[in-house]
């Protein structure tokens, strides 16, 4: 007879009944910021293609997707990785945000008079949501091993560049920062509803 | 020909023929990565240009497999395909294009001249920084509210829009030595000043003057020379209080206090009033108001409300010769002169009025007369101060005021110069608070009727209400004339004032205030 404490037959209830309070008030708190910051990073974006100019802003603008050293996009396989994995993944994708950095002083030169721009780019490389969900999964026993962004080589190659090519960068790096959060908040909400492992 | 230095884009743009601005650079963009295996070249590279010259650039397409082809290739530019025409095919892999007559830039982030493979994938983009060289900054002033800081601001050249971004920095330099100094705190008053918060010497001139750069060039301003105690300012002064003088028609009292901030040093302040009437744009300048704090503004409309501002020039300081600078405007202050007899005309309009209602009002008016008269007499002719009906012998039905309004004349001249009245008499509290203050409180500005006397209708009531712009202004009141405000009026101020006036108790739930009819 199985007592209702030990259920040995369902993990995933074991595991959701053995979150501490606070760390599901963690996991909650954290999803909240991944949420607002969800929000900030589309806006970010909408300024962003908006002072670059069309065709930036157009639906049907289509730029060559560049390869951004150290943030790459989410692979397709990401939705079918055990949660705690995919939460790996964003933090270490949200740990690259150094190149939102990159972006803003190149606008700071394109743009010098879009102060909301550049505060709002100033504000997303600054924040610290990877440093959250990374202690989140060290607190559930799952740390983050993943590769770490070089945002060196991307700032020298942005510098270089033509200032069509930088602006196309800075798109990627906004959407590609939009994109991360996004599958961030979804994934710390499937933590919170007790997801699969 | 555009003022200022050319910059080193528009030189070289100098150095084909002039009778052919085209321009053509060899700048090799860096490779892009298609979306494909192809991938394109665009030159020139970022280019600046001036308004109205002209661009060739080409498109050079490589890639794998070898061999690509420039045919299909097309160009938009900011999002809109160009037409075929402007396009030519230089060679087998490259795209030309002949743009001419360029207008300014649409976006200072530069125009995005965009390679479009066959399938309307980008191969590469070119940014285009159209626009002109900066005009010489003009008209530089500088001020300082406390003889520590500076702030200026300019105005850019006469074109202003030069389309590209331009960077204007303010320089400052002792003039006898020192070297060049730049402002950092710019924005602080607009979008061309600058503020200087401190290390500022006294007693000595400064230069001071604005550099305007771009990508087409720069220009400086000219220098402007200054010391710092030529130019001091104050904020406006604070406490502009503006208040009736007694029952003159014509008048108002305006008071002020001096500024603080600069209380501590020698100086002789010199003031200026300024006023209009409440739906006039036109105002009428006091200027000699030196030194004091006070002024009675004379020559009024009557029953009019004005608007007044006054401002501050505290120049001599420490025995400077210059002028000094204005203040801002104080905030206005509003008020109105107490009416005239013209009003009279339209108390008997509001009479009529009160004729289709004589069913329901007489027993009220009968009751409220006969309280009135068996009160202490104070005289059988009843002085409708609000100037209804005034004459004590005739009905009130279709009565006309017989009272001479004592400003009318006045009413129907303008003073000439405005000026400051010297006081005769001090300005007595008739009940009349200020305005601007919003002063309430029972009998302080109250208004009184008073309407004795058989077939004297009451006057209407006018009652005061806070206007969160004006104070309390008086206004008037129509209809409901069964209400008690039918009755005669209340107390004024409890010292008493205007004994002769009927003394009734405000009827209960009537506002606390009425208006004296004048």
């Amino acid at each position: 007879m199985s007592r209702r404490e030990g259920n040995l037959e369902d993990p995933q209830a074991d595991s959701s009944v053995s979150l501490l309070p606070h760390l599901e008030a963690k996991i909650r708190q954290t999803h909240s910021l991944a949420h607002l910051l969800t929000k900030y990073a589309e806006q970010l974006l909408q300024e962003y293609v908006q002072l670059q100019g069309d065709p930036f802003g157009l639906p049907s603008f289509s730029p060559p997707r560049l390869p951004v050293a150290g943030l790459s996009a989410p692979a397709p396989s990401h939705a079918g990785l055990p949660v705690h994995e995919r939460l790996r993944l964003d933090a270490a994708a949200l740990a690259a945000l150094p190149l939102l950095d990159v972006v803003r002083r190149r606008q700071a030169e394109l743009n010098p008079r879009a102060q909301r721009l550049l505060r709002r780019l100033e504000d997303a490389a600054r924040q610290a949501l990877g440093a959250a969900v990374e202690a989140l999964l060290a607190a559930l026993g799952a740390a983050n091993r993943g590769p770490r962004a070089e945002p060196t080589a991307t700032a020298s190659a942005a510098s270089a560049a033509g200032v069509f090519p930088a602006k196309v960068l800075g798109l990627r790096v906004c959407g590609l920062y939009r994109e991360w959060l996004s599958r961030t908040e979804g994934d710390l909400g499937q933590l919170l509803a007790g997801g699969p492992a | 020909m555009p003022a200022g230095r050319r910059g080193p884009a528009a030189q070289s743009a100098r150095r084909p023929p002039p009778l052919l601005p085209l321009l053509l650079l060899c700048v090799l963009g860096a490779p892009q990565a298609g979306s494909g295996a192809h991938t394109a070249v665009i030159s020139p590279q970022d280019p600046t240009l001036l308004i109205g010259s002209s661009l060739l650039a080409t498109c050079s397409v490589h890639g794998d497999p070898p061999g690509a082809t420039a045919e299909g290739l097309y160009w938009t530019l900011n999002g809109r395909r160009l037409p075929p025409e402007l396009s030519r095919v230089l060679n087998a892999s490259t795209l030309a294009l002949a743009l001419a007559n360029l207008n300014g830039s649409r976006q200072q982030s530069g125009d995005n001249l965009v390679c479009h493979a066959r399938d309307g994938s980008i191969l590469a983009g070119s940014c285009l920084y159209v626009g002109l060289p900066p005009e010489k900054p003009v008209n530089i002033s500088c001020w300082s509210k406390n003889m520590k800081d500076l702030t200026c601001r300019w105005t850019p050249g006469a074109h202003g829009e030069t389309f590209l971004h331009t960077n204007y920095s303010l320089k400052y330099k002792l003039r006898w030595y020192g070297q060049d100094n730049t402002c950092e705190e710019y924005h602080t008053v607009g979008p061309h000043s600058c503020h200087i918060p401190k290390d500022l010497a006294l007693f000595t001139p400064y230069e001071i003057w604005v550099e305007a750069t771009n990508r087409l060039g720069s220009a400086r301003s000219d220098v402007l020379t200054l010391d710092i105690l030529d130019v001091v300012t104050t904020d406006p002064p604070p406490d502009v209080h503006v208040s009736r003088v007694g029952g003159l028609e014509d008048q108002l009292s305006v008071r002020w206090v001096s500024p603080p901030a600069l209380k501590d040093f020698l100086f002789q302040a010199k003031y200026q009033i300024r006023y209009r009437v409440e739906d006039s744009v036109d105002w009428k300048v006091v200027d000699d108001v030196s030194n004091q704090t006070s002024c009675r503004l004379a020559g009024l409309k009557p029953g009019t409300v004005y608007f007044v501002q006054v401002r501050c020039n505290p120049f001599g300081i420490y025995g400077s010769k210059k002028a000094g600078i204005w203040s801002e405007w104080s905030h206005p202050t509003a008020a109105s002169t107490p009416r005239s007899g013209l009003y009279s005309l339209f108390c008997e309009m509001k009479q009529k009025l009160l004729l289709g209602m004589s069913g329901l009002r007489f027993p009220i008016w009968k009751s409220a007369r006969a309280r009135a008269a068996g009160r202490a007499s104070r005289g059988a002719e009843s002085r409708a101060r609000g100037r209804c009906g005034a004459s004590s012998s005739s009905s009130w039905a279709g009565s006309r005021s017989t009272r001479t309004a004592p400003t009318s004349a006045s009413a129907s001249t303008t003073s000439g110069v405005p000026g400051c009245r010297s006081r005769t008499k001090p300005a007595t509290s008739t009940g009349r608070g200020d305005p601007a203050l919003g002063q309430t409180g029972h009998g302080e500005r109250s208004c009184q009727i008073s309407s004795r006397g058989a077939g004297h209708p009451p006057c209407h009531m006018e009652t005061q209400r806070p206007n969160p712009n004006w104070g309390h202004l008086c206004t008037l009141t129509s209809g409901h004339l069964s209400h008690p405000q039918q009755e005669l009026g209340w107390p004024l101020s409890s010292n008493g004032h205007n004994s002769s006036d009927s003394h009734v108790k405000p009827p209960l739930g009537a506002p606390q205030w009425g208006c004296v009819c004048v």
